[in-house]
């Protein structure tokens, strides 16, 4: 028999498949679910209103879901037009907007970029053949040049979809930035001319500083995507996915040149502009099975990062000067940063679930998957001439300057072992899960599953050209101001202690659970699961981390206005022996030729100290959840919702508790007419404490030795709280429809701390007498009032008009920057970004809605 | 001030004009949460006495194009009376009839009605073909079984407790069939604005001649 | 010309080119009704050739849901039901599944609408009053939970749905119905309850849609993202309903640099973004759980710098500023805290 028709293009249509790139996926994959903007967080939905004569002709009001919320009112059936056999409706709503106050503010735009004036707040159009069921839609909102989204669909209902977007999202970070550099938004930043790189003084900056305006920095996302899926038989479907997206922009991030706050007039810390250039590529394609018996899902999911640079370089301003007298400091003029690789991800993954017997499912997923980047690397130093420090005072190389190094033995990619990264990480997952149900009130639940992720490369960072191991520190600073702290290893100064290899993270985790759900009479379901997981890192301070947890659920719906769900979780976690410093290998220490120093390698970190993912805790974790239908027109939800962690450790993080609570009224009196309050209040508090040290060569990492003494302790708790409260209204009067809302936000941080005495301090002056005290961080605080108001007012059987104003009041306190308002430049430190700022910000909009 | 400020301001003005002018008055009777009918059957019994002349003495009419309004509900009655008075329809002879009625004396009178014995109906058969339609619906056509609403036995006692149906849903047991006819029609071409209009009057525009014919006539019966 | 403009061209040629797809695979699937038997497995009198068009697969195997609570019911037909619904269906005739049910039952009269979802409404038809003869998905429809997913599961079985049974909603006793609603077109898209996929998820989780309001949050409020790029409400293999395996790869969908692998990687990253960051809202910069450089400080206590406590005399308005509390603090200077790809990067200073 020949092969019938449809199967003929299938080659073409998988070849289509593989190469489409991912538009909006759906619940199962992908991102790009929603596509709408600051302007209608709905996208359209709320803009006709609700019909006015209801639900149904049988019964007034709305429904409940069967938890209990009240539906949304339906809204007036779309006014049609007939076009052959196509049936069309749509709206267009056009108009303008203009905003006052501060409305540069970098909160008050944070992800929508209004830029006042025309703007379409929406266009959708829709067509539909009820012959076959084959439809057509078009959907648009422009804001403005950066913040507008477009996307297309046709198909044919349950037979093939096809879809389209193009979106541009806005993402404003500062607007109190004051970056010294020219070249902002590039990989090379210079300084201004007159300012010399590397023998500016800081007066000199802190005046640069001053007089550079204030700007904003943000990042704007740019993507288009394609996509489409199609059901090749009832039971086999297809879906392939493309997107394209990509960044533009420049950020506030960072710069070292050594330490400032011990060594004043020395060092640089530098906040420069990095440039952001780069897009990522999206694909994700699949053929998914849904029988009677079995079902089964086969997918691909890649993804493909290209940055526009591998690097970029910033000039440094200050000088540099040796802490041993009569030397002199090498002339650095240049930092570098590698940018993120470009990185490539491949994912396979097949999925069966086949039905047992007892009313029952077998699924076993498999997945293998590989990231793996081999970006060209930058040589270890940015520099001319010579990096490090002349002990003899001049900046010749040679015995007699042992830590002075020329440049030109480390700026060139000569100087690294391999020319580019190689480096690879495979992941598998192995996932089964099978449910039993043996009666109608029982379900039997089980699963296993097993995952791992295997580091495939290691880098060694040694230099061929020198034969010498490590890298060049804080762009050759940190060897420039101390002796011998350049950050290499040389054989003939083996005691020099300094990371040579990379960090392979290999790990893999196995989980097991088993559970039961029991519905005891009509009303009450109760459940509980067992589960453990063995977490077996490779490479950290502990090789086995277990969890043991058990779990109890239950939902009752005794009484006929109340919902009620209830959870509570308890976990175990512990592990084996915790070891403090299993980084050796990283490490100078550990090759061959390596001495230790006369005092003994100074210990790594403290031996108390627990780092808290791999750290043994416990956790009560509560979720309370009620529904309450006190009449057939209000629903009244609360929820609280608890989770406490106490870990065990003298010293990192000690707990952390949150616990949040939510009330929320709603009432629904009269399609168009609703009301609804809430109330939420949220705490969390985050205990640690740290240990600073008495002497920082000492070898001994346990307290009460040489280096750590309990007289350094110190402990600090972060407490956050958060009261939201709001109102939204909707009414008609008549025809013409209003809503309001406020929103209020008040959010308060408090860092406490204290301290076994003033040694345990960044600064023992700042406080009086030698004791133990403490103190708090001032508030960081975070506070906005939102209101807006809106009328909708129908002119015609076609036209309406839409009037609202966006009022916002933000204030906020954030201790990180307080002095920024006075000076971005103090001393060798740069900064660029000025810190959030509070804001009086008003939107003021007209639209015309036109029903097309 | 800018020039969209201008703008805003002059639409702002026009729109405010335009809302009075925007604003339309629904004149939906919208029964579906109406509250309970309550009424004197006394004081209605002392009103009735000009209704008994087309409706009979004791609530049940002798001419067959004039329903019997014994043992009816009193929601729907009263309703009924309502709609009457809305519409003014000069063809209807219970036009004038409404036009001295108020509110107090339709509740009255829709009480005193309902207190009344039910009409017997004429000896029937439950093999009538009205029967199977009543009780079964017509699915090939898109009837719904009748017995959902007007219940089983057509006293409009629904099946379980539901309050705004068991009241306001016509009983039909015992009533005449030509005006059972008569008010499908009327149903079909102009029914009245009211919620439950809006469900009865495209049931009534799918029924045909002969299954109005059918189910009126096992109605007008009585049987079960 | 910017790329967003290359790229708006080459899609309208795509699309162009693609409007062509349905003509041709209409052609095909023409055909293919004519030349090989017929596929309606749904009932025994099947329509050959009652339409050119043919049903679309997707509804091809649609058919009367079965509804224990009525044993004996039987089907009546969309227009019985509707005789009685008729605004339920005047809002249901302008949604999805209105359009491929009618178009299925035009080409093939044995596909019901209605009681696809509902189940054979003969008892309902005679007894509205009574609760559970049809399949209702509302509360107090009598109908058990159990009943109305399975139904839904009939035509929506697999895919995100595949992991349903088992999954924490499935437990807590949630409905199919509890978030969507495709009787009428509440949202833009999804057939949701509510207006967007965010509100319905914020009728049970208020707290996590409010914690979006905080000083750092990603664009969900905006309408940007909903809370379905990330999770799977329906069932996934992970316990926080995530789409992709772990928590890092939901991360890298939107923030592929982090992604790497770097050079010099930063265990608590490579672990999992949650160890210094919240993905709901944060009241610290850039969604950190606790401010810098406390956040730092509770793994690190190196010699020297690191483990120092601070104080408002560190601040930019102190006695003594100091670079470790001020603006960004640690990341200043280890700014490349995902991971580095330099040489001289393994303590991210470059």
């Amino acid at each position: 028999m020949r092969t019938p028709r449809l199967l003929r293009p299938l080659p073409l249509a998988a070849a289509i498949a593989a190469v489409a790139a991912n538009a909006r996926a759906d619940s199962g994959v992908g991102v790009d679910t929603w596509r709408a903007n600051k302007l209608d967080p709905t996208a359209g939905a709320t803009v006709e209103g609700c019909d006015a004569r209801g639900t149904s002709w049988l019964e007034a009001g709305g429904h409940r879901t069967p938890t209990g919320n009240l539906y949304a009112c339906p809204p007036p059936s779309p006014a049609t037009a007939d076009h052959g056999a196509w049936t069309t409706s749509g709206i267009l709503s056009v108009g303008a907007v203009a905003t006052g106050g501060d409305d540069g503010n970098a909160l008050w735009n944070r992800y929508v970029d209004w830029d006042g004036g025309i703007v379409l707040a929406l266009l959708a159009f829709e067509a539909e053949r009820a012959a076959d069921g084959s439809y057509a839609s078009v959907r648009a909102s422009r804001i403005s040049d950066d913040d507008e989204y477009y996307q297309a669909v046709f198909g044919r209902a349950g037979s093939y979809k096809v879809q389209a977007f193009l979106r541009d999202m806005p993402n404003l970070v500062t607007n109190t930035a004051k970056p010294i550099w020219n070249g902002v938004g590039t990989n090379h930043l210079t300084l201004p001319a007159g300012y010399a790189a590397g023998a500016s003084t800081p007066d000199a900056i802190a005046g640069l500083s001053a007089a550079t305006p204030e700007r904003t920095l943000g990042v704007t996302r740019e993507k288009q995507g394609l996509g489409f899926s199609v059901y090749l038989t009832p039971q086999w479907t297809a879906y392939a996915n493309a997107t394209d997206e990509q960044r533009h922009g420049a950020r506030p991030f960072g710069g070292p040149f050594f330490f400032n706050f011990p060594f004043p007039d020395n060092g640089g810390v530098l906040e420069t502009v990095k440039p952001i250039d780069d897009s990522t590529v999206n694909l994700s394609g699949g053929f998914r099975y849904a029988g009677t018996t079995w079902r089964m899902e086969f997918g691909y999911s890649g993804s493909f990062y290209r940055d526009r640079y591998t690097r970029y370089t910033y000039e440094m301003p200050f000088a540099l000067a040796p802490l041993v007298p009569g030397a002199v400091s090498a002339p650095l003029t240049t930092g570098q940063f590698a940018t993120e690789p470009d990185n490539d991800w491949h994912n396979l993954k097949a999925a069966f679930t086949r039905k047992l017997p007892l009313n029952g499912e077998l699924s076993i997923t498999a997945s293998g998957g590989r990231m793996s980047q081999d970006d060209t690397l930058i040589p270890p130093v940015a520099c001319a001439g010579v990096f490090g420090i002349g002990l003899d005072g001049n900046l010749q190389t040679g015995p007699q300057n042992p830590y002075l190094y020329d440049c030109a033995n480390w700026n060139t990619p000569d100087a690294l072992s391999r020319r580019s990264a190689d480096m690879r990480i495979d992941t598998s997952l192995l996932d089964a899960r099978m449910v039993l149900q043996p009666g109608a009130d029982l379900t039997l639940r089980g699963g296993l599953r097993h995952e791992r992720e295997d580091y495939r490369n290691v880098y060694l960072a040694y230099n061929p050209l020198t034969g010498q191991y490590g890298y060049v520190s804080e762009n050759g600073s940190q060897g420039s101001v101390v002796p011998g702290e350049s950050g290499i290893w040389d054989p003939t100064d083996p005691s020099a202690i300094t990371r040579i290899r990379s960090l392979p993270l290999d790990m893999q985790t196995t989980e097991a659970n088993i559970g039961a759900d029991w519905k005891v009479g009509a009303r009450d379901t109760l459940g509980a699961t067992l589960a453990f997981s063995r977490y077996e890192p490779n490479h950290r301070e502990r090789g086995t981390v277990d969890d043991g947890s058990i779990k109890l659920s239950w939902t009752n719906r005794a009484l006929d206005w109340l919902t009620l769900r209830a959870n509570y979780t308890y976990l175990h976690q512990d592990g084996d022996r915790y070891d403090y410093d299993p980084y050796d290998f990283t490490y100078s220490i550990s090759l061959p030729g390596f001495v230790a120093p006369p005092n003994g390698v100074p210990a790594h970190t403290v031996d108390a100290l627990r780092k808290y993912d791999v750290a043994s805790r416990s956790e009560h974790k509560l979720d309370l959840m009620a529904t309450f239908m006190p009449r057939d027109d209000m629903t009244v939800s609360a929820s609280l919702r608890g989770d406490f962690n106490d870990y065990d450790a003298d010293l990192g993080r000690k707990g952390y508790d949150t616990l949040g609570a939510t009330v929320q009224w709603e009432w629904q009196p009269a399609p168009g007419s609703n009301a609804s309050v809430y109330y939420a209040y949220d705490r969390s508090k985050l205990r640690m404490a740290n240990i600073n040290e008495i002497n920082d060569g000492g070898s001994n990492p346990s307290i009460g030795g040489n280096t750590y003494v309990d007289i350094g302790r110190w402990w600090a708790d972060d407490t956050q709280r958060n009261h939201n409260a709001g109102v939204v209204l909707a009414h008609a009067f008549g025809r013409v429809r209003l809503d309001a809302s406020w929103n209020y936000l008040h959010a308060r941080g408090t860092t406490d701390y204290r301290f076994a005495s003033p040694l345990a301090l960044a600064w023992a002056d700042t406080v009086i007498g030698d004791g133990a005290g403490g103190g708090a961080f001032p508030a960081m605080t975070y506070r906005v009032n939102s209101f807006s108001v809106g009328l909708h007012i129908p002119l015609h059987e076609r036209v309406a008009l839409r009037v609202f104003d966006l009022y916002e009041r933000g204030r906020i306190s954030d201790w990180h920057y307080l002095g920024f308002a006075t000076t971005h430049a103090i001393d060798h430190r740069v900064y660029t970004d000025g810190g959030p700022q509070g804001y009086d910000a008003n939107l003021v909009g007209v639209l015309l809605d036109v029903r097309l | 001030m800018t020039a969209i400020e201008r703008v805003i301001r002059i639409l702002l003005g026009g729109a405010l004009l335009a809302a009075p002018l925007a604003h339309a008055s629904d004149d939906l009777i919208d029964l579906r949460d109406a509250p309970p009918v309550r009424g004197d059957a006394v004081a209605g019994k002392a009103k009735a006495a000009v209704c008994s002349a087309c409706h009979g003495p004791l609530g049940v009419a002798v001419v067959p194009t004039f329903p019997n309004l014994a043992g009816q509900k009193a929601d729907y009655l009263y309703w009924r009376l309502v709609t009457f008075k809305r519409a003014g329809d000069a063809d209807s002879p219970m036009t004038a009839q409404v036009a001295h009625l108020d509110d107090a004396a339709m509740r009255d009178l829709a009480a005193w009605f309902a207190s009344l014995e039910p009409a017997a109906g004429t000896n029937g058969a439950a093999g009538m073909p009205g029967a199977t339609i009543y009780r079964d619906g017509d699915p090939a056509r898109g009837v719904p079984p009748c017995q959902g609403c007007h219940g089983l036995d057509a006293r409009a006692r629904v099946g379980a407790d539901d309050a705004a149906r068991a009241r306001l849903y016509p009983v039909l047991r015992g009533q005449h069939a030509a005006y059972l006819a008569d008010r499908l029609e009327d149903l079909a071409t102009h029914p009245p604005h009211t919620s439950t209009a809006h469900v009865m009057a495209p049931i009534a525009r799918t029924l045909d001649a002969a299954s109005i014919e059918a189910i009126t006539h096992w109605l007008e019966a009585g049987a079960p | 010309m910017r790329s967003t403009d290359a790229i708006r061209r080459l899609l309208a040629l795509v699309l162009g080119c693609a409007t062509l797809v349905p003509a041709l695979a209409q052609q095909s699937r023409d055909e293919l009704a004519k030349s090989l038997p017929p596929t309606n497995l749904t009932s025994d009198d099947v329509q050959v050739g009652a339409s050119m068009i043919g049903v679309a697969p997707g509804f091809a195997n649609a058919k009367v849901a079965d509804n224990p609570g009525a044993p004996g019911a039987t089907a009546v037909g969309e227009r019985t039901c509707i005789a009685c619904h008729r605004l339920e269906s005047e809002h249901f005739t302008h949604t999805f599944h209105a359009l491929g049910l009618h178009a299925a039952s035009k080409a093939d009269a044995s596909i019901p609408v209605c009681e696809t979802c509902h189940g054979p409404g003969s008892a309902h038809a005679k007894d509205p009053g009574a609760k559970g003869l049809i399949i209702g998905y509302t509360k107090d429809s009598g109908t058990p939970i159990e009943t109305q997913t399975k139904t839904c599961l009939a035509c929506h079985a697999g895919g995100p749905r595949d992991r349903w049974l088992g999954s924490v909603h499935q437990r807590n006793g949630l409905s199919c119905t509890d978030c969507h609603n495709p009787m009428a077109k509440f949202s833009a898209e999804g057939l949701m309850a509510r207006a967007s996929i965010n509100d319905t998820c914020a009728q049970c989780h208020r707290d996590v849609r409010l914690q979006f309001n905080r000083r750092s949050h990603m664009p969900l409020p905006e309408g940007q993202m909903s809370c379905d790029d990330c999770h799977n409400p329906h069932g996934s293999v992970t316990n926080p309903l995530l789409k992709t395996n772990s928590v890092n790869e939901t991360c890298y969908q939107c923030h592929a640099e982090k992604r790497g692998p770097f050079l010099f990687e930063h265990a608590p990253v490579r672990e999992s973004c949650l160890n210094c960051h919240t993905p709901h809202g944060s009241n610290q910069q850039t969604l950190l759980v606790t401010p810098l450089p406390f956040l730092c400080q509770q793994c690190h206590s190196g010699l020297r710098h690191p483990n120092d406590l601070h104080t408002p005399g560190s601040l930019g308005n102190g006695a003594h500023p100091d670079e470790r509390a001020m603006g960004r603090a640690c990341v200043t200077c280890h700014a490349n805290i995902h991971g580095s790809n330099a040489p001289s990067g393994p303590k991210f200073h470059e």
